[in-house]
């Protein structure tokens, strides 16, 4: 059985330039691109009005920004070109502003990829050096400091984040194609996972923190499974040149995950039953970034979006009713 | 107040003069003559206003000072002593420093009276232990002509040739002789500005500059410039980082013959964008050199679309496989690939290659370059250009690769793929 999803709404030249990253909040869709502002899209009208414009976030433009997935939607983090890293917050009036900045130092200046946990309380961070940190945003300290490889000399760049909505793992995926899986409660490494050889672009919690996905450059998403560290599963496309994957993201039931790619194609897998259900190719352009929209109250069905080098923002959802 | 503005500027001085001798005959020949220096009575001039102030100095029995500014201290704080070497000085070290410059100078002079060139190398090796090392006259020579408001072709001072040049055209030099530009095949030793009197660029439409010296050696060996379905062109490599002397003989032909399509091909990589962004505006050390910009300069490639469509179906046949071999393996990587100089003369072959050799991680010196580089473009107004170069560096830097030149040939034969490029747009 496969699923439909229709284009709903296009945001055209929503930025000037390549769209890099997006994250949905309840309410709000923030934007990232390699201009200087940041955008806050309204997703609770059905044409996405531009909200607010945060001008001048990062100078050299901005390559990741994250929301915290299930959570309140209260608190965002960006991270520019020029290695700056910047926590936001929502008012009580749905107005963002900066919170705070990670020091400029050493520590945080090699940080890439980020992602906030459900509560909003901590902030993962991949680093150049193949470091993963864990910084509590209330006390603006590092809590965590994973080492990944077996030694300093074998870290490899980390590209990709993520934190289990309930607090408990973080998850990076490197450049030599490791994926690590770390306990945040006892600060050890819970597992290390081989299998993609090839960067990894994008790693994603399951919402019941079961399930890691991880895939990148090998263009298929491996699945495992967080309870003994196993494999379970590998999404495949069949048939065709496995693209680059850029972005993955899982619905809020977690039964379905949306994979973005460097060829432009928007697929989304049945997890359970590790089959293709929907594939759209409106562009060739390389996709940054996919993401679900949390349901919102005046938005019928399910939706997701995604975006890319064609600075447009395509709304997708689900064709129900029939 | 800067020493340079008591100097006319260059451009100035050039208006009394016309540039090309023959520009207003309408372009009819395919002969483009090549601006003579009229700078180096000027350099002359000042030059012996330097030497008359000393030996002033000498017999007034003060100290002997000449005008020494920094390229850089403009922007940081000055001493008030800065902008001169003075001898005795203060320190052994300054003396010293003003032997070595004293030298330079008295070199500039009698090179430009005798009407000869000079090379930097030549001026190290007149007096090795005086001046220690090349960087050293390097150095003092940029800062000197700098200080006078010249260039440093304007001292008659150059440096040893470093570019390579092949193509259907030929250069008249001032001698009388004519040298023509195909031999030997794999290409010409570029020679100095000043010794070319014209060229004679019969049909060439088009001119590629290339980073790599062994990709210009292979064009240059299969003939593509005479070959190329884009109609005869020029191929020019600086072998790497532009030197002045190409990047001049670039400015000539460029205003010369505007209508000539000028065309970059460098690395995707930020050093091959940032030899890009040298040939089109310039290096910031070499920033008082004007007549070697070339703003109109096109960024042929490689870029990361050209990059990523390696592993793409072609189109038109959307949904197949392209190639048994590049499945999901395709794209493997190779860190042994080193970045280091290529031996001198290979030509490469046809033979069967791992096209993804030439597609590489970033490095961490790499992400640091390209950040340093668009902070560069981000300090001044984004044109189109520069919003491209910027995009493409955020690109490299989203995607963690870099590819060479290679990376878009078909097993050694870049042909193809330049013929689509190289075509008038």
């Amino acid at each position: 059985m496969s699923k439909q999803y229709l284009a709903g709404h296009r945001l055209d030249q929503a930025h000037p330039t390549n769209i890099f990253c997006l994250a949905p909040t309840p309410t709000a869709l923030i934007s990232a691109s390699g201009a200087s502002s940041l955008l806050i899209h309204k997703t609770t009208e059905p044409t996405f009005p531009l909200q607010q414009r945060i001008p001048n976030a990062h100078p050299l433009g901005c390559h990741h920004v994250c929301t915290a997935r299930g959570g309140p939607g209260k608190v965002a983090a960006s991270v520019g070109f020029g290695c700056e890293v910047k926590v936001w917050r929502c008012k009580d009036d749905g107005e963002w502003e900066l919170w705070w900045q990670l020091p400029e130092d050493k520590t945080a200046r090699d940080v890439w990829a980020v992602a906030l946990s459900a509560d909003e309380a901590y902030l993962a961070c991949s680093m150049s050096t193949g470091q993963v940190q864990v910084w509590d945003l209330t006390t603006r300290e590092r809590v965590q400091t994973y080492e990944t490889g077996n030694n300093i000399n074998q870290q490899s760049f980390g590209m990709a984040v993520d934190l289990s909505r309930d607090g408990k793992l973080t998850a990076s995926g490197h450049q030599n194609g490791s994926v690590y899986v770390f306990n945040n409660h006892s600060g050890r490494r819970a597992y290390s996972l081989s299998g993609l050889i090839q960067p990894i672009r994008a790693v994603a919690f399951s919402p019941g923190c079961k399930l890691l996905a991880a895939a990148g450059t090998a263009g298929i998403i491996a699945i495992y499974d967080m309870e003994h560290g196993e494999q379970v599963a590998n999404l495949a496309a069949p048939g065709t040149n496995a693209a680059w994957i850029t972005s993955l993201d899982w619905n809020e039931t977690g039964e379905f995950l949306l994979c973005g790619s460097i060829d432009g194609k928007i697929r989304v897998w049945d997890v359970t039953r590790s089959v293709c259900v929907a594939t759209h190719s409106e562009t060739e352009d390389t996709l940054w970034s996919v993401r679900w929209l949390p349901k919102t109250p005046g938005m019928k069905g399910e939706w997701f979006c995604a975006a890319g080098v064609s600075k447009t923002i395509t709304f997708y959802r689900e064709a129900t009713g029939t | 107040m800067s020493l340079r503005s008591r100097f006319p500027s260059p451009g100035a001085l050039e208006q009394n003069t016309p540039l090309y001798r023959n520009s207003a005959a309408p372009r009819q020949s395919s002969i483009t003559v090549i601006s003579s220096n009229q700078l180096q009575a000027e350099a002359v001039a000042r030059i012996e206003a330097i030497l008359e102030s000393v030996l002033d100095a000498i017999h007034n029995r003060t100290d002997l000072v000449i005008p020494y500014r920094s390229i850089r201290s403009s922007s940081v704080s000055e001493k008030p002593e800065d902008g001169f070497v003075r001898f005795p000085g203060r320190t052994a070290q300054e003396a010293k420093r003003f032997e070595a410059l004293f030298r330079i100078i008295e070199l500039s002079h009698e090179a430009l009276i005798s009407g000869h060139l000079i090379t930097k190398r030549n001026i190290y090796y007149q007096n090795v232990d005086l001046f220690k090392s090349q960087s050293v006259v390097d150095e003092m020579v940029d800062t000197l002509a700098y200080t006078l408001g010249l260039g440093r072709g304007d001292l008659n001072i150059v440096a040893a040739a470093k570019g390579l040049i092949s193509g259907p055209i030929d250069l008249i030099m001032r001698g009388g002789e004519t040298i023509r530009c195909t031999q030997p095949a794999d290409g010409l030793l570029l020679p100095m500005i000043q010794t070319i009197e014209k060229v004679d660029l019969y049909e060439a439409e088009w001119l590629l500059v290339i980073e790599k010296e062994a990709t210009f050696r292979t064009l240059a060996a299969g003939r593509y410039h005479s070959m190329s379905a884009a109609g005869t062109g020029i191929l020019i490599t600086a072998k790497g980082f532009p030197d002045l002397a190409t990047r001049r003989f670039l400015y000539a032909l460029q205003s010369a013959r505007p209508e000539l399509r000028m065309y970059a091909l460098v690395d995707f990589d930020p050093h091959g964008i940032a030899i890009l962004r040298t040939y089109r505006y310039g290096s910031k050390r070499l920033d008082h050199e004007i007549e070697s910009k070339v703003p109109s300069l096109r960024w042929l490639g490689i870029r990361s679309g050209d990059v990523l469509a390696r592993d793409r179906p072609e189109s038109g046949q959307d949904g197949q496989l392209p190639d048994s071999q590049s499945s999901q393996e395709s794209v493997s990587f190779s860190q042994e690939e080193s970045e280091g100089p290529r031996p001198y003369k290979r030509v490469r072959t046809q033979e069967a290659r791992d096209p993804d050799d030439s597609v590489l991680y970033l490095t961490e010196n790499d992400r640091k370059k390209a950040i340093d580089l668009m902070t560069d473009i981000c300090q001044y107004e984004l044109d189109n250009y520069a919003l491209e170069q910027l995009q493409e560096l955020q690109r490299m830097l989203m995607l963690g690769i870099k590819a060479e030149i290679q990376a878009v040939d078909d097993f050694g034969n870049l042909a193809k793929w330049l013929d689509k490029r190289l075509k008038p747009a």
